[in-house]
């Protein structure tokens, strides 16, 4: 895999987590059943997402900030040969590589990264 | 929706030889089957989410768990561990039971808080440590699932 891929990989996680953990069911979980401090938990999150961003490169860090927007996703699975950003298909010669994850592909019609789980 | 339906008996451990939490979140993604990179990252993502706060609920049960994009549906395992394990766990006590659960950012059935909140009931049940000790397969993990009817 890439490894600036995996690098977002890892702050789609982590931006997968705040955003969870502000959204009531989770947070209510996360601070009743596991007694988490939510508030700290967020500023460490949050921490750790900087440090990461600080991590990618030139061309990639630009199109991260530039499809990261409010919804927070810049990386999105291909599933069944559609883009999970903006369902649109994805063209199939990319699809069909031994290893897609290999080099970084972005969408052609919304501009976020793709991701091809196993 | 049944615990007993999301596991299955080559995600049941009952003899973990692990020494510490970190080999023990490794050694439970590896019931998954995943590739190494993969693991490597549902790894670490487990790992940050024990630092924001130990997921050992006390009674020597522990269920670390996180969404990731590395799988593709919810999964989940059981380990135990004979002698327990430091998990900076609620009550301070050594860990011997692990769930682990997991799932994709994007669930269809959005079964994750679901199956986290029957674990968390399950565990909670005054028995269970006990029940969970005296299993001798992961068949009777499973039946004992099926027995507790969560
Ligand atoms: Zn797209």
């Amino acid at each position: 895999m890439h490894e600036q891929l995996e690098t977002l990989l890892e702050m789609q996680d982590l931006h997968m987590q705040r955003r969870a953990l502000e959204e009531g069911d989770v947070r209510e979980f996360e601070s009743g059943v596991f007694d988490m401090s939510v508030e700290e938990a967020l500023a460490a999150l949050e921490d750790k997402i900087s440090d990461l961003e600080r991590r990618l490169t030139g061309d990639v860090q630009e199109r991260y900030r530039r499809v990261i927007g409010s919804r927070h996703r810049a990386v999105v699975p291909v599933l069944g040969g559609v883009c999970y950003g903006c369902f649109v298909a994805v063209p199939t010669s990319w699809a069909s590589e031994s290893d897609p994850n290999a080099k970084m592909n972005v969408c052609q019609n919304c501009g976020r990264f793709h991701y091809y789980p196993p | 929706m049944q615990l007993r339906d999301f596991f299955s008996t080559d995600t049941v451990d009952l003899a973990l030889k692990t020494e510490t939490k970190d080999e023990t979140l490794r050694a439970l993604v590896g019931l998954f089957h995943l590739d190494e990179k993969s693991e490597s990252i549902l790894f670490k993502m487990l790992k940050r989410r024990e630092t924001l706060g130990s997921t050992g609920i006390g009674r020597g049960i522990a269920i670390p768990h996180c969404r990731s994009l590395v799988v593709n549906r919810l999964r989940v395992a059981f380990g135990r561990h004979a002698a327990g394990l430091d998990f900076k766990a609620i009550d301070e006590k050594p860990v011997h039971y692990v769930f682990l659960i997991v799932a994709p950012p994007l669930e269809v059935s959005n079964q994750y808080l679901p199956v986290l909140g029957k674990i968390a009931q399950f565990s909670k049940e005054a028995d269970v440590p006990d029940r969970l000790a005296g299993l001798e397969s992961p068949k009777e993990f499973l039946q004992l699932l099926e027995e507790k009817g969560v």
